[in-house]
């Protein structure tokens, strides 16, 4: 009786729900293609506005994203009359208000030919001006706040205050923008340079040696610091170093690291993989992490002292260079322990 | 005629859904910022809350008391992806203006109060004039506050300058301190009105209560 009763039930709650995914399926097929094409007219126009001579525009996916607080959406390389002109991606990433939606255009020398931001929910008057027409950063020359980047080099240090000028009362959009350009661009720098070259850079291992995963799990006396794995780089029978990648809270998310260590206690590679702080972005440029390569273990590794914080973002540099050192010491213990 | 013309009055102000019953407020507060997003917000939220509140009377005899939440939840997602769909295709810089708030109608609390207190248990007719009221009564409030908040905090309506140059924008009524204080002078504007409107209708007999809601619960807010 019961059990009829929960099949009666779940039948009735089966037909109200069918009854509703059939209307929906047909607001669906006549809303899809209008939303699709409004869509895809949104994306040409913003690539032309970003690529004014290309003749077309070619999808391509050879740009990856090395954060997985960014989504590259699309990507498309952009030809010329004469050749290849440069690539443009449509980048989604977090700002103050939430998700951020640009279009970033990059030349095949490295210059950005335009940022457009296609969707933005910052706070309206502030923040939002990033994507109004009519707000000027510098009024003198009519430069809206996307607009400035028209120019730059991705290599450029992308400082708000500094070499960008931040919108009135919105300097964490401001910042957000700008990372977001900074890391797009070098994105498509390295997808146009080398065509397929992979991100990560290998660590520089004489032909002699051979890597394999360690004998034993490398595990760290620090609370929240989770060693993901481990590998050690042999000559003969000697252990000359080991590597781990490493993961543990930052200042609202999560960095994950790799480090590299010898077995006399130098840092010889250090990298971050990953950072999900909703600031976080600069923190991933190699000029931060490779600030610890040649340092001793033993060193204190505190940002402020040894180690510079990369600008607009100091809680994700300090959590970032507390893993790096958290890492170090453990597989340097590991290390001087043996049994790897 | 009569009865059908006050359940439709009945929400504009002495019930309103914001400023009595004091439901529904997070989106109110979050959209408010702009005339165009008011406007966007009320229709949406008055077309999911009429079209579910008649379907569910309709069908009030035919859902078993026990599952009844899932299968309102089912009716009032249905509507709010259908607006939420429409406007995608046709209003696209007024539906990304409003972001997540669209499709967090079908959680919005006016629209299940509504259909739980109200459309599970009144006539079909009924139904759809408390939810004209009811989203008219919400629309208003929405107008009202983005007047103020548009009009001091960017110097514009729907858009367009409208204080002269000399006025220097008062960031403070876009953010949600300035969004509060507005919503407090329109609320006791309306009470005031609402005071009035009672006094008249009935000098002595029944008061102060509510249609369904009795003053004295108003406290269960979400």
């Amino acid at each position: 009786m019961k059990t009829w009763q929960m099949i009666k039930l779940g039948l009735i709650l089966a037909i109200y729900t069918i009854v509703g995914c059939v209307g929906l399926a047909f607001v669906y097929n006549s809303t899809s293609k209008t939303i699709a094409a409004r869509q895809a007219s949104d994306l040409q126009s913003a690539l032309r506005e970003v690529f004014p001579n290309a003749t077309s525009f070619t999808p391509a996916d050879n740009v990856k994203s090395s954060s997985s607080a960014v989504t590259f959406q699309s990507a498309y390389t952009a030809q010329g009359p004469s050749g290849l002109l440069g690539m443009a991606v449509q980048v989604e990433g977090s700002s103050y208000g939430g998700a951020t939606v640009l279009l970033v255009g990059v030349s095949t020398n490295g210059t950005i030919t335009g940022v457009k931001v296609m969707e933005n929910k910052d706070t309206p008057g502030l923040g939002a001006n990033a994507a109004n027409p009519s707000y000027y950063v510098d009024k003198a020359t009519k430069t809206t706040f996307p607009g400035q980047f028209t120019g730059k080099k991705v290599t450029d240090p992308f400082v708000v205050k500094k070499d960008v000028i931040p919108i009135t009362s919105a300097t964490i959009t401001s910042r957000s923008i700008a990372s977001l350009v900074q890391f797009t661009g070098k994105a498509i720098m390295t997808a146009l340079g080398s065509g397929s070259s992979s991100q990560t850079p290998v660590p520089a291992v004489p032909p002699t040696t051979a890597e394999r995963p360690a004998a034993k799990p490398v595990t760290s006396t620090v609370k929240g610091v989770d060693i993901l794995e481990t590998t050690v780089t042999t000559s003969g029978a000697n252990v000359i170093s080991a590597t781990a990648k490493a993961k543990a809270p930052s200042y609202d998310g999560f960095a994950t690291v790799q480090v590299t260590v010898s077995a006399d206690g130098t840092i010889t590679n250090a990298q971050v993989l990953e950072i999900t702080d909703s600031q976080g972005l600069p923190v991933l440029a190699p000029d931060f992490a490779q600030q610890f390569i040649g340092k001793k273990t033993s060193a204190a590794l505190t940002v402020g002292s040894d180690i510079t914080a990369v600008t607009g973002a100091t809680f994700s540099s300090r959590g970032t260079a507390q893993l790096i050192k958290a890492t170090a010491d453990a597989l340097f213990m590991a290390l001087s322990g043996g049994g790897l | 005629m009569k009865r059908l013309l006050d359940i439709f009055l009945n929400g504009l102000i002495v019930e309103n859904p914001l400023f009595i019953i004091m439901i529904g407020l997070c989106s109110a507060m979050a959209v408010t910022t702009t005339v165009a997003n008011g406007i966007g917000m009320g229709l949406a939220l008055t077309f999911v809350l009429v079209m579910s509140e008649v379907i569910i009377a309709l069908f009030r005899k035919l859902i078993p008391a026990s599952i009844r939440m899932p299968i309102f939840l089912v009716v009032i997602a249905s509507f709010t992806t259908i607006m939420d769909l429409t406007m995608k295709a046709y209003f696209p810089a007024l539906s990304k203006s409003m972001g997540v708030f669209i499709p967090l109608v079908v959680v919005n609390c006016i629209v299940m109060g509504r259909v739980e207190a109200y459309a599970s248990k009144q006539p079909v007719l009924d139904a759809l004039f408390d939810g004209l009221g009811m989203g008219i009564g919400y629309t208003w409030v929405l107008i009202a506050l983005s007047f103020v908040r548009e009009l001091l905090g960017n110097g514009t309506l729907l858009g367009m300058q409208v204080m002269p140059s000399s006025f220097s924008p008062m960031i403070f009524f876009i953010l949600p301190p300035g969004g509060f204080l507005v919503f407090s002078f329109w609320m006791a504007l309306s009470n005031q009105l609402r005071k009035k409107i009672l006094a008249r209708r009935k000098l002595g007999a029944a008061g102060d209560g509510c249609r369904t809601v009795p003053t004295s619960s108003v406290a269960e807010k979400a």
